[in-house]
C-alpha cells in the first residue's frame, strides 16, 4: 500500500530519542520535511550524527516543554507546519506519595500545562491552512501505569485528553488529532527498564518479545498518512497485547 | 478600504455569506450564526489581514458575564467595568450591551471593527 500525505512538514518534539531517530528518515522518504526538536545542544547533535545521510532534507529546534514561552518562536519561524509528533516527556519516576512537591508541580507544569499551549500553537497554525494531523505518543501506562509511574501516567491521560479535544474541536477544518500507546519499548528509558527486569519481563509479553523503535516509527507514520485520518479523537494502544490479559 | 468593509470581507468568506448580509449591528452568534471554530478562524484571519496580535478573550467579549456579574457583586457599575476592562468598547455601545444581555451573545460585527481599529491606533 503506498501511503499518500496532504501535508509536507512535521514538527516532531523530543525527537532526539530512538524512536525520534527511527522515524526521521522514514519521514524523508515519504517526502515529507521533519523539523527535529530537541531541549539542548547534545540533542541536537544526536540528531546530526543519527542523520548525517540525510543532510539538508530535515530542520531542526529547540523545543523544550520547561519554556513554554518560547514555543511561539517554531511556529513563527515554521508557519508551514503540517503535522505534529509529541514525543517530548519529562523522566520523572517515584510513588505519588514520595514525590518532591516542588518537582511534582513542575512535572505536571511541564508535561500537561506546556504541552496544552502546544497543542493550542499548532492548532491555531493548522487552522490558517484547514489541514493538520496530530499524534502524540502516549504509553500504554496512559491506562495501566506501573507502581512509580504515577506522574507519568497521570500527564500521558491528561495530555490525550487534550489531544482528543483538538480532533474533536477542530476536526470540521481538517485537522485530527489521535494518541498512540506503546508498550514496552526497547528503546531509551525503556530499554534500561527492560535490561532491569530481565527475561521475567520478556516472558509477559504473548508475542515474545518487545517492541522496537523501528516499529513505533512505522506506526507513526502510517497513522500520520491520509489513509489514517479517521483514527481521530482516540488512544490506540500499541503494545502486543501486553495489557489486554491478566 | 475602511475597517468595516475588511472585517466584512474576512467574515463573508470564513462564514460563507455575502458581503451584503453583513451590517454593522449584524449579531455574530444570534444572527449570522457563527460558531465557535469560526469565531477562532476569524481572529487568526484577522491578525493577519491588520497585522495586530488578537486575543480571542476580548475581541469576542467571552469574559463579559462575568465581568458583569463581578461588577455587581462589588457594587460597581456595569458600564465602567465594561469600559475599564475592554478599552475597545464605549460607553454608549457598554450601556446597549447591558441592556442587550438577556436576549443571548451582544457581540456585533461593529465590535470587532472597533477592537482592530482600537488595535491599529
Amino acid at each position: 500500500m503506498n501511503l499518500t500525505f496532504t501535508g509536507k512538514t512535521v514538527l516532531v518534539t523530543g525527537a532526539n530519542c530512538g524512536i525520534g531517530l527511527a522515524l526521521a528518515p522514514l519521514l524523508i522518504e515519504e517526502g515529507l520535511f521533519p523539523i527535529l526538536c530537541s531541549r539542548h545542544s547534545k540533542g541536537k547533535e544526536t540528531i546530526g550524527a543519527g542523520l548525517s545521510p540525510w543532510a539538508g532534507r530535515y530542520g531542526t529546534a529547540f523545543f523544550d516543554l520547561a519554556c513554554p514561552e518560547q514555543m511561539g518562536e517554531i511556529f513563527a519561524d515554521h508557519p508551514e507546519i503540517h503535522y505534529l509528533v509529541d514525543m517530548a516527556q519529562g523522566d520523572y519516576e517515584t510513588l505519588v506519595a514520595s514525590a518532591d512537591p516542588g518537582r511534582l508541580a513542575r512535572y505536571m507544569a511541564e508535561n500537561v500545562a506546556a504541552r496544552a499551549e502546544l497543542v493550542r500553537l499548532a492548532s491555531r497554525t493548522m487552522v490558517r491552512h484547514r489541514f493538520g494531523r496530530m499524534i502524540f505518543l502516549s504509553s500504554a501506562a496512559a491506562g495501566c501505569p506501573g507502581k512509580g509511574q504515577g506522574l507519568y501516567g497521570a500527564s500521558k491521560l491528561a495530555a490525550e485528553g487534550l489531544y482528543r479535544s483538538a480532533g474533536l474541536e477542530l476536526g470540521s477544518r481538517g485537522i485530527t488529532a489521535m494518541g498512540l500507546r506503546p508498550g514496552y519499548v526497547a528503546s531509551g528509558r525503556g530499554e534500561r527498564f527492560i535490561e532491569q527486569q530481565g527475561q521475567a519481563l520478556v516472558k509477559k509479553m504473548p508475542g515474545g518479545c518487545f517492541i522496537s523503535a523501528d516499529e513505533v516509527a512505522r506506526a507513526l507514520v502510517f497513522f500520520l498518512s491520509d489513509t489514517a485520518r479517521n483514527f481521530n479523537g482516540v488512544a490506540i494502544t500499541m503494545d502486543g497485547g501486553f495489557t489486554s490479559g491478566k | 478600504m475602511d475597517n468595516f468593509k475588511r472585517v466584512r470581507h474576512t467574515l463573508a468568506e470564513i462564514l460563507d455569506l455575502d458581503e451584503g448580509e453583513i451590517l454593522p449591528e449584524s449579531y455574530l452568534v444570534r444572527e449570522l450564526d457563527a460558531e465557535s471554530i469560526d469565531l477562532l478562524e476569524v481572529a487568526l484571519a484577522l491578525s493577519t489581514e491588520f497585522g495586530i496580535e488578537v486575543r480571542d478573550d476580548e475581541i469576542f467579549l467571552k469574559n463579559l458575564r462575568i465581568l458583569i456579574a463581578d461588577a455587581g457583586e462589588n457594587g460597581v457599575d456595569p458600564v465602567v467595568a465594561i469600559v475599564e476592562n475592554l478599552p475597545h468598547i464605549q460607553e454608549k455601545r457598554a450601556g446597549e450591551m447591558v441592556a442587550d444581555l438577556a436576549d443571548g451573545p451582544v457581540l456585533q460585527v461593529r465590535d470587532l471593527v472597533a477592537y482592530v481599529g482600537h488595535c491599529c491606533q
